[in-house]
Formats: structure tokens, sequence, C-alpha cells
């Protein structure tokens, strides 16, 4: 698909230009024969947000029937009569509210004592470990989204088809198969107030690159200028949301409103990659209230608006919260925690087999804790990667995507209805 | 005395590179040593001799910089200390609270438009940026502009994280920029003492468990609990970031232990200047055992040993010679530059100026599959194409705000890592696009490019001017082509250089 457009622009655009046709009408022509014959929308669809610098799991999910948990954080817990309770164990964190209905009507779980197998604590390992699905390994060149998208290519006829939110590509998504990084959806491709004058300017640049030969600087421009002509074609610019949903200030909620856009926009998005930052909390964390509650509370507010503003949407869609690590069970000097081991994650969304906090508890006991301090990682995040590969978006080969490790059926926490 | 010999040895040298032209090596030395050629320049540096030039860069204090002195008194922050930046930020902060006293009591949802001190605060933050493309652009010591930009980045700060927005002008001026070209012990010791850096990482909060602070005037411990432990993130990032390496064969257990010596790092309340203090009472007294090494109890000292100590590992000469050489010479560098940085740091005591003449002597720096096998990143490429083009930067934040977009706003990593130095992590289709957006709009500003009806002559001119003679026969074609309708010679001169700009051959360096 990918190179007939191509030689159709090139080729076309030659030999039409002196009838006076535009060549550009004649590709998107073309690409409208190549439509995929799966509908868009029946498509399965992943979001996942990390959550980067490491959120106290802690204090997201908090396990108020522990003792311990009380014990080791006089400052910094969260107290019984505020968490929001979930099966008499855990709860979530007051900020977290919001998404008790989600929880009651099944579609948020919540998996705990999760992380990697990898002991370290340095946040940029980690993220690295936990993107490239290798922990432990560091030479790892592509990530495990990116792999999933070379492996499967049933889906593969659309630059949309893996998208990261922000001006970077993250590690989770580099690799060679196509994936795109957009910073404002609004404001993507050649800005140029004239359409005709844009049009013209977008094909020169792209003939330009099509001479760059191989390498990363060609095939991104590829990437780029295909996505530049779907999405005009899908003409982001009218969205509102929907069903009363209403998005926080701040960048999270402005990510998310922009991934339901093109959810609905039916451009055959599968895997979308988002990053929330600020989880880092060494200093003054916060209790209820609080730098962490703060964080949270948008976080929180970002997923009920849009779980809403998708509506009949979600029953396609799974949202994944992840981090790279957990925070230390026990507060440190400055009402705040270091870099532990396993933290928490969500799953949210129609496929989800929510109402449930996941994954074996490993406790809070001395003896219990990883290294003497942390929570003990008692479920691989690869196992639920996998899972959610495998039975939500239909993944045919782990062992490729996860290279050396190969989640199993026996492993899977059982967060994806069956 | 070592620096003339050096410097012989250096004009001694083997011209550079097999097959290499004299203005080719020059443009080379340019894309890496400078952001990027001046038109012209590549000439007259060829002329001078590229090996040359190349040691006047490396003696960067003998360079006149009339210029860049003049443009420098146009920023009002350079004239404001560290004191007087906190009580401005202070008195932001105080109108930032009050406004939203007012916004919750008044039951508004608009925000109300900062006015006075949050304003004025948030331009000297844009003066900031804007600054570091001035001096990139117009200092005629490009290599220390390089370096500064290097090491601001490899010891990261994150303009963004509270006290660090009022730190981190005195951390560019006082810490990085004297010492760019000097010592890597000292600029080691320089950032471990700065109140940016020790804000950053939180040692500014770790104590000795137990200790107790001595009763304080106007402290308040409801509203600000006093620190009760070690912080471990500073002593971390300094092992596995700023010496070491990852890979530098260090345990949790000496992460701890580092994190004991610096207890007691802090920095003075910003009433008071917001300083560099050692507290006694908060330093664990014990001895430390580092890598196998023990330090014993000498108060501040032990830090200052330990960073020396750390400073001369061979795992952090060759942590460091790597990056370097994935700056000057390749993402994924030869082992040859590497290993002659290593040396030339071994023999100097980590002589930053030795370590690069080792990096530009070297082979490796000067082979063909090196030679424009680097993509600019977002700085590189603003500052290289406001350079070609002959713009005089202004001091408005309109450049900062286009490197930003291209996505690595200047100071503004929160990572500790600082930004990569390879490719994969700037070039991906979005930022391709914003790339060709910037180039349009440079485009419209150049002035190093005259208007010229004959397009043939108007491409030569570009090609001469902005690419050295690098631009590929597709490039010419094309833009060639699009020039055919076009008969205003402004709009395509305009046309022209932004096609040259954002294009594939001046992505490259």
């Amino acid at each position: 698909m990918t190179i007939s457009r191509r030689v159709f622009v090139k080729s076309g655009g030659l030999a039409f230009v002196s009838l006076g046709l535009d060549p550009l009408f004649l590709a998107r022509a073309a690409f409208a024969l190549d439509r995929p014959a799966v509908r868009p929308s029946d498509r399965p669809i992943l979001v996942c947000l990390f959550q980067r610098g490491a959120v106290d799991g802690l204090n997201m999910i908090v396990p108020h029937g522990e003792p311990a948990y009380y014990q080791e954080r006089p400052r910094i817990a969260i107290p019984a009569t505020d968490v929001v309770d979930l099966d008499g164990h855990f709860g979530l964190h007051p900020s977290l509210a919001p998404l008790k209905g989600l929880w009651d009507s099944k579609s948020l779980a919540a998996i705990h004592a999760i992380g990697s197998p990898d002991s370290t604590r340095s946040h940029f390992d980690a993220q690295d470990y936990m993107e490239t699905g290798t922990p432990g390994v560091k030479s790892t060149a592509d990530g495990w989204a990116n792999r999933y998208c070379q492996h499967d290519r049933e889906h593969a006829d659309t630059p949309f088809r893996a998208v990261a939110f922000g001006p970077q590509l993250p590690r989770a998504l580099a690799g060679s198969a196509p994936s795109l990084a957009i910073d404002d959806l609004q404001a993507f491709g050649l800005r140029v107030p004239q359409e005709a004058a844009r049009d013209r300017l977008t094909r020169a640049f792209e003939e330009l690159y099509d001479g760059a030969g191989t390498g990363l600087l060609a095939s991104s421009s590829r990437e780029g200028f295909e996505a530049v002509q779907m999405l005009k074609r899908a003409d982001p610019t009218q969205y509102r949301p929907e069903n009363g949903a209403d998005y926080p200030p701040g960048r999270l909620g402005k990510t998310l409103l922009q991934i339901a856009q093109l959810i609905k926009a039916d451009v055959g998005l599968e895997i979308a990659f988002a990053d929330c930052s600020g989880w880092d909390t060494h200093v003054n964390q916060g209790s209820s209230e609080g730098q962490l509650a703060a964080r949270l509370r948008e976080l929180g507010l970002a997923l009920l608006a849009f779980d809403k503003d998708l509506g009949d949407h979600m029953h396609n869609v799974v949202v994944l919260t992840m981090s790279e690590f957990g925070r230390t069970i026990r507060e440190n000097g400055n009402s705040g925690t270091d870099h532990g081991h396993a933290t928490a994650m969500l799953a949210l969304g129609g496929p989800v087999k929510g109402g449930r906090v996941l994954g074996r508890w490993p406790g809070l006991g001395i003896e219990q804790r990883f290294e003497g301090r942390d929570v003990a990682v008692t479920t691989d995040f690869r196992d639920l990667f996998g899972e959610i590969l495998s039975r939500h978006l239909g993944a045919t080969d782990l062992g490729a995507v996860f290279p050396g490790y190969a989640p199993s059926p026996e492993r899977f926490v059982g967060a994806i209805r069956g | 005395m070592l620096s003339i010999v050096a410097a012989v040895c250096l004009l001694t040298a083997q011209a550079p590179g097999p097959g290499l032209t004299a203005r080719d090596s020059a443009f080379h030395a340019l894309n890496r040593l400078a952001y990027g050629a001046r038109p012209g320049e590549a000439d007259s540096v060829a002329k001078v001799g590229v090996m040359r030039w190349i040691e006047r860069q490396l003696d960067a204090d003998h360079i006149p910089d009339s210029h860049l002195a003049e443009r420098e008194r146009q920023f009002r922050i350079l004239d404001l200390g560290r004191a007087d930046l906190a009580g401005r930020y202070r008195n932001a902060v105080r109108e930032r609270q009050r406004m939203q006293r007012e916004l919750a009591a008044s039951g508004d949802t608009m925000p109300m438009r900062a006015a006075g001190p949050m304003r004025e605060f948030r331009e000297l933050g844009g003066e900031l940026q804007q600054l570091a493309i001035v001096r990139a652009t117009v200092s005629e010591r490009q290599l220390r502009e390089v370096m500064v930009d290097f090491w601001t980045n490899h010891f990261n700060v994150f303009v963004g994280k509270g006290a660090d927005r009022f730190l981190l002008p005195s951390y560019i001026e006082e810490t990085i920029r004297p010492r760019a070209l000097g010592r890597f012990e000292d600029l080691l010791i320089a950032t471990a003492r700065s109140p940016a850096m020790l804000f950053y990482l939180d040692n500014a909060q770790s104590v000795a468990p137990g200790s107790e602070p001595p009763r304080m005037r106007g402290f308040n411990p409801e509203r600000m609990p006093p620190p009760r432990g070690i912080n471990e993130n500073y002593a971390r990032e300094l092992l596995e970031l700023h010496t070491l390496g990852v890979d530098g064969g260090y345990s949790q257990q000496d992460v701890i232990n580092v994190a004991r010596i610096f207890t007691g790092w802090s920095i003075e309340r910003p009433e008071r200047g917001a300083g560099f203090v050692y507290r006694d009472w908060a330093h664990d007294p014990s001895d430390k055992q580092v890598l196998g090494q023990t330090f014993k109890s000498a108060g501040e000292d032990e830090g200052v040993r330990l960073l020396r100590f750390l400073a001369s590992q061979h795992a952090t000469m060759h942590h460091v010679s790597a990056k370097l050489c994935a700056r000057f010479v390749a993402d994924e560098p030869p082992d040859g530059c590497i290993d002659a940085a290593v040396a030339a740091w071994q023999k100097t005591r980590g002589d930053i100026r030795a370590v690069l003449r080792a990096i530009f002597t070297s082979p490796d720096f000067w082979a063909p599959q090196a030679v424009r096998a680097k993509v600019k990143t977002p700085f590189e490429f603003v500052v290289s194409a406001v350079r070609a083009a002959g713009i005089e930067p202004d001091d408005t934040p309109r450049l900062a705000q286009l490197v930003a977009r291209l996505g690595e706003p200047l100071y503004q990593q929160p990572a500790p890592t600082g930004y990569a130095e390879t490719e994969a992590h700037w070039v991906n289709s979005g930022a391709l696009l914003a790339r060709m957006n910037a180039a349009m709009m440079i485009a419209k500003e150049c002035s190093s490019v005259p208007m010229l009806d004959d397009q043939s002559q108007l491409v030569d001119t570009i090609d001469a001017k902005l690419l050295g003679g690098t631009m590929s026969a597709h490039t010419r074609s094309v833009i060639l082509e699009q020039l055919t309708d076009i008969t205003d010679p402004e709009q395509a001169r305009v046309m022209a250089v932004g096609l040259a700009l954002g294009g594939p051959d001046f992505q490259r360096q």
C-alpha cells in the first residue's frame, strides 16, 4: 500500500500535470480504493499512559488493610477514612474517586505488585527496560510496541497505527515499524494558511525527502507525509468532546482528548502512547492532599473524561497505565518516598475484566519485601502487557515481542475478558 | 608550555582525512566544533588551515568576541544575581497565590492574566533561553559554546523544578560556563556544590539519620517538616550519569555510602542568597566505603575527595569520553577515538581541552564515514540555519520556541539524563515536519542570499552559502522544478532557501 501510493504520486504527478489534474487528488483517489476491509472502528485499540518518574503504587491503590502500611508512613499514608474502599483490603486514593463508578461497572481493574524482575532503581534504566520489554538487556534497539507492529502485519496499512503523543517518539514505539510522534493534532503538517499553497509545499518537501535514500530521515519523513494526507481527510479541527465529557486542564487532558479524537476519526489507530510526568515524589509527597494527590486527581479526571467522551467506542479500547517502578514502603526523611521496586497499574475499558485488584499481593512484612525495603514484584510486567497484546489486540507471536521471555497464559493475571 | 607543545603537534599532524578537500575539511570541522558555517566561513577557515583554526578554538580565551559582549549587555538576566532572582521569584509566587485566592473567592473560572512579578519572571525565563541562542549564533568562541551546551546537558538541571527556576541562571553563568574547557574534576566539584544541582537532585534535603537541626529562627515545622534522613537521588545520578556510567561497577551500597558522604551539602535560605552551605550538624560522621576505598570522616572535605576520586576512575574517563565522541564523531563512535580521548585524559588528569584535541586529531574524526553522518539536534538545526541565513537573532524568545517545537526545549528536560546524543531521539515524522516549518520561517528573514533573476544561479548561491557546496543533485533538481512557475524573485528566493534549509541535506552535519 505504502509503496503503491508513492509510485502513484510520483508517476501520476509527472504524467498528469500537463492535463491540469491535481496529482494530490489522484493520490487521494488511489488511497481511497485501498481502504482496509476491516472497518477501523472495529479494531481493538490500546492506549498506554506512562507515568514517568515512578508512581507510588501504595498511595495510588492503597493497601489500607495492612497495618505495616500505616506504621511505615506516619506522615504520608492515606488515612483509612479517606480511602475509597474497593474490596475491604485495597482502596483508591481519594483523588481517584471519580473512577469509582468505572470500578463498579467492572471496566476498571488494578494490578498490584507488578514490575520488572530487574532490580535497578534508576529511572532511566527501568523506563528503558519497560519500554524495550527486555529487563536487564541494555542493547535492545527497539521497543515492545514496535516489535508487536513488526510481527503482526494485519493492520499495517495506516501511518496512524502506532502514535505517540508528544514531541518525541518514546522508546516503546522506536523501531523499524512505522510509528508517528504527534505533538498537536491540529497543527500537524506544514503551516501555510492557504490550502493550495500548503499542498504544493508539502509535495515539494515530499519529493525532496524521496531522494534522501535510506535511514531514519527518509523513513520518518515518509511516515510524516502519509499522515498529513490522512489527517486532512479526517479534519480534526471540528472536534467537540461528547456526552458531557470534561477534560481537566493540562497536558494529560489535552493528550487524551486528542487520542479520543483520533479514535473517532477512524484512521486506523491501534496503539496510542502518551507520557504523564511528575511522579518522582522524593520530597513532600503529601497524603490525601498534596503533590501526589494533585497528580492523581488530574489522572482520574482525565481518564473519566476519556471514557465518557468515547462512549460506545470504549468497547474496543483498553487504557493501560504503567510506571518504571514503585517507591519505598517507608517514607523518607523529607516526607517523600525514594525509588522502590513493584508498583500498581490500572487497566480501563470494555474488554477489561474489572472491579478487581489483580495479581498476587506479597504483603508488606519485612520478610515479604524485596531487599528488605520495597514491595516485591509478583507479576512480571511482560505478563500483563503480553496478555493485553494477545487477548485484546490479537497478537500471535509474543515470543517475538518479548524476546527471551515469552509470556505464558498460566501467568496472565486475567485482566482481559475471555 | 604544555599547550605550545600540543599546538605544535597538532599543526604538524597529517592533513585531515583522505579524500577531503581543504574546504570540505573546514566545513566538517565547522559542523562539529561550531554551530555550522556562516556564509563564506568554510573558505576562510580553509585559508587559515583547519588544524590551526581548531587550535584557536581550543584556546577560546584569546579569541576576541566583542560582538557577543555587546549583545550580552541587552540581557537583563545577566545583571541579576541569585539573591535578586530569588526575591523576584518569591514575589511571583506571592502574586500567583494571591490571584488563586481571589479566584477562589470570586468563584470565577476564567484565569486572570498575570501582570506584575509573574509575567516579569516568565519573561526572564524566556531571556535565559534566548541568551543561549544568541551566544551559540554570534560567538566567535564557537567550540566553547558547543561545550557549554554539552556540559549543561551532561549535568542536566530541569528549570521547571521549584527553586531551580531562579537557580538556573547562576548555574549556567557561574558553574558551567567558566569551566567548559577547563578540568573535568573542577567542573564536577562545581556542579556538586551548585545550589541548582543540590536542589534538583534533592541533596539539599539529605541529612544523616537521627541528626537534629539547631533551633532556627523563623523556621515553622508545621509548614515544612525538617528533613529526617538521607536522600539517594544525587548519589545515584552522580555515579550513573555524571561519572562512572551505569555499567561502572558500583553497588546499591556504594550509592547509599555516597549519599552519606554528601549529607550536609545544602543551600542557604533564599533570603540569604540561596548559596552553597555545608551544615555540619546534618553530616554523617562515620567512615564510609565507596568502590572499596575508605573515606575517613572529614566533614565537607570527604565529598571533595570522593569527587576527585570519581573523576580519576577509568570508568568515568571512558563513559564521558564515549559521550564526547558521540557528540563530535558519530552516534555510535568507533573505539579508536574513545581510546585516544581516554589516553589524553589519563595523561593530563582530565584537561578537557587535551581530551577534545585527541578526538579532533583522531583519524576517526576525519574518516569519510564520519563526515555528514550525524543528524543535527533541534538546537543545532535552528542555530546553524540562523547562522547560514545571516540572521542576527533578536532578544525575544521566538527562536527558543522553535527549538522547543522540534522536541528539545532548552533547560526543560525533566530527567537527569539530559537529552540523548543519538538521532533516534529527535528524528521522527512530527519533528521533521516541524523542521520544515521552521525552515520556511527562517527563510523569510534570510539575508545571506540575494534575490536573483537567474534561478540556476540562485540555487548555486544557496548551495555555496548555506550548504558549503554539498547540495545533492536531487535537491538541486527538486528546487529548480519548484521554481519554474514562480516569477517573483523574492518569492523564489524564500521558496528555494526554505526548501534547502528544510530538506534532507541541511539536516546532516
